[in-house]
């Protein structure tokens, strides 16, 4: 089977394209290098089967970060290749272009972003392009379709180019002037009121105003929205509907016992007990459906319209200054915010950090002080009732933590935290439909990896209560649980789950019977002690066995420390 | 040059909606390629659209693009306003 490779800068569309070519479902955002790792995906053209594969995105073949490493060694593999070109961006594409066109392989190259480059005045002649650098270009605009069949069709004609030879740095440039002079004409055009916006959203004296209410319009959204879709659709559908007909098939089948037990705990018809029955048709689908999913999806409707629209590259800019005082720039914003949906995103955006240092420090912070939704869902779910200090104490804790140890972190570890430098892409309207199904994408992503593991907890702590395996270990740690951190010796099995998922760990606080201080320094000890197994196994692969081990042993010693102090603090 | 007063300056003199146009972008080979790859070369216009407080980045416009940049880089980079 041939392999196409689709290689272009930063924020042309790309992953859009791939989209369009193969049907596999890419995310994609108005925000540069969202294509870390490559995707892979499978298309029929004129009867034959081809393998595309979706390149990050990259500036040049001489590699500066990580992901354009990745993008030579998958040129070189690659039999042929589609050069996506910016056309409101055409000079500094072209330089990529040259480079993959002295490369010698066969290419072809879709001038994506054409209707918008039309639309702010942008003319190219697409032929006397065509003949200068001697392969196919064909015109599309990925995000409405168009010109994506006419790419197909003449794959088969992409080619070496003749005209191109390898050359130098400053020969290079010199031929995109050239070209440029030539194919390309410019007209004049006034500020659009997008622009107006943009200049508003980047200024200082605007821009942090707009900023804070962004954010808390989005939060007050995503908690508002996601408790209506509890009380109104998911609640009904669980006690009314799913919680009486599960239990009376399994009281048919399973009257008592062990089965009956693991199955639905002491639910019964009378008293429908989701919360704390710890069954796995019980608590096991309730805290994944009811109590998390609703948030899940409103927080990835709303990351993806940030995402979509290109306010996150701006919000990078204004938290900027802030966190170089971590170590870090403005760009470690996003796998922050990723890692607010989930971790192992969020881990894998670190690599958008250039140094080191940064990506230690980026994904160290995230993994101890950036509860993922799933969390926090949980952690309104058992606080909310108690009042509303107690979640903010729990968030601002963990705030406290992310700025106190990014403020150690960058004088202790070592290495360079180069400056910002980063493109600020133009507003876009976000598509609807995209947004759904980007939406939809990420949830299905969450149930599909999130309910097996929650099951899986549930059905392993079942047999570890059985096994009286729990009273051994509760026995063994209560010393650290009950004497240094005030909590009663059973939420050891809080922080076992945890290793598998956190969501489904902080609802098994619920019937330790604890008090609201309690529960609030169980809530930050479960987020900072250690990540969850999907969250670990990403980190190892991202910072190497050493950098891991580093990382796990400031979680163990800033969890203690921090669980201590609020002890001394609350109780 | 007749009749005008070029002088050359850091691109962090520029005040935001100042104009100028960029001659020198300092930096090692690395950093330049970089540069340019984004729209930032020599001989193109620069607009400043925003300084962030407390030496944080700039914001800048070339040619259409818009780019952030951290200060200590944008010291480097040179540039000539022609005025009168």
């Amino acid at each position: 089977m041939k392999r196409i490779a689709m290689m272009g800068c930063p924020n042309v569309g790309k992953s859009v394209l791939f989209s369009r070519l193969t049907g596999v479902n890419v995310i994609s955002s108005n925000y540069p290098g969202t294509t870390v790792d490559f995707t892979k995906g499978y298309t029929h053209i004129g009867g034959e089967k081809f393998e595309l594969i979706d390149v990050p995105g990259t500036y040049s073949l001489e590699p500066i970060s990580k992901a354009e490493e990745v993008a030579r060694t998958m040129l070189q593999e690659a039999d042929i290749i589609i050069n996506v070109v910016d056309a409101t961006h055409m000079e500094r594409n072209l330089y990529l272009t040259l480079e993959i066109l002295g490369m010698k392989k066969p290419t072809i190259i879709a001038l994506n972003l054409s209707d918008e480059a039309k639309h702010i005045g942008i003319d190219i002649d697409v032929r006397h392009l065509e003949k200068l650098l001697g392969v196919p270009v064909v015109p599309t605009c990925a995000i409405s379709g168009e010109g994506v069949k006419e790419l197909t069709l003449k794959l088969r004609a992409a080619k070496q180019s003749e005209q191109i030879k390898p050359m130098t740095e400053e020969e290079r440039w010199r031929k995109i002037g050239d070209i440029i002079r030539k194919v390309q004409v410019v007209h004049h055009r006034h500020h659009t009121i997008r622009e107006h916006i943009a200049d508003i959203t980047v200024k200082p004296a605007t821009g942090i105003p707009i900023a804070v209410i962004v954010i808390f319009l989005i939060f007050l959204f995503i908690i508002r929205i996601g408790n209506l879709i509890i009380e109104y659709l998911m609640d009904p559908i669980f006690y009314d509907y799913y919680g009486p007909w599960i239990v009376g098939v399994v009281n048919t089948f399973y009257p008592k016992g062990l089965v009956h037990e693991i199955l639905i705990g002491k639910s019964t018809l009378e008293s429908l007990d989701f919360t704390q029955s710890f069954g796995l048709l019980t608590t096991g689908l309730y805290v994944p459906f009811d109590m998390v999913l609703p948030f899940v999806v409103t927080f990835y409707l709303m990351l993806s319209l940030l995402e979509d629209t290109g306010y996150l590259p701006r919000l990078a800019v204004l938290v900027d200054t802030g966190l170089h005082k971590l170590g870090l720039h403005g760009s470690a914003i996003v796998p922050t915010i990723l890692g607010l949906g989930c971790n192992v995103p969020g881990a894998l955006a670190t690599r958008i950090m250039e140094t080191e240092k940064q990506r230690f420090i980026a994904a160290t912070l995230m993994a101890i002080a950036v509860p993922c939704m799933a969390q926090s869902a949980m952690i309104f779910g058992i606080l909310g009732k108690y009042g509303m200090r107690w979640i903010l104490m729990v968030y601002g804790t963990l705030a406290l933590l992310y700025i106190s140890l990014g403020l150690v972190l960058k004088r202790i570890i070592k290495g360079e935290s180069p400056e910002l430098l980063l493109e600020v892409p133009p507003y876009r309207k976000p598509d609807p439909v995209t947004l759904l199904k980007k939406t939809w994408t990420k949830a299905y992503g969450f149930l599909v990896e999130a309910v097996p593991f929650v099951l899986l907890g549930v059905f392993v702590m079942n047999l570890l209560y059985i096994s009286g395996v729990i009273e051994l270990l509760s026995g063994l740690f209560s010393p650290v649980l009950t004497t240094l951190l005030g909590l009663p010796k059973e939420a050891i099995v809080a922080l076992i789950m945890g290793f598998l998922r956190k969501d489904i760990a902080v609802g098994m606080l619920l019937p330790l019977g604890m008090t609201p201080q309690q529960l609030t320094i169980s809530c930050v000890i479960l987020s900072t002690y250690f990540p969850c197994v999907a969250t670990f196994v990403v980190l190892l692969k991202e910072l190497g066995i050493r950098d891991m081990l580093k990382a796990t042993g400031l979680m163990l010693i800033v969890s203690l420390t921090v669980g201590v102090l609020m002890r001394a603090i609350l109780i | 040059m007749s009749g005008r007063d070029v002088k050359v300056a850091p691109l962090t003199t520029l005040l935001p909606g100042e104009k100028a146009r960029i001659v020198a972008l300092g930096h090692g080979r690395g950093r330049q390629r970089h540069f340019r790859t984004m729209g930032l070369m020599e001989g193109k216009m620069v607009e400043m659209i925003a300084m962030q407080p407390a030496r944080g980045p700039l914001v800048i416009n070339v040619e259409g693009t818009q780019i952030a940049i951290g200060l200590g880089m944008a010291r480097r980079i040179l540039i000539e306003k022609i005025q009168g």
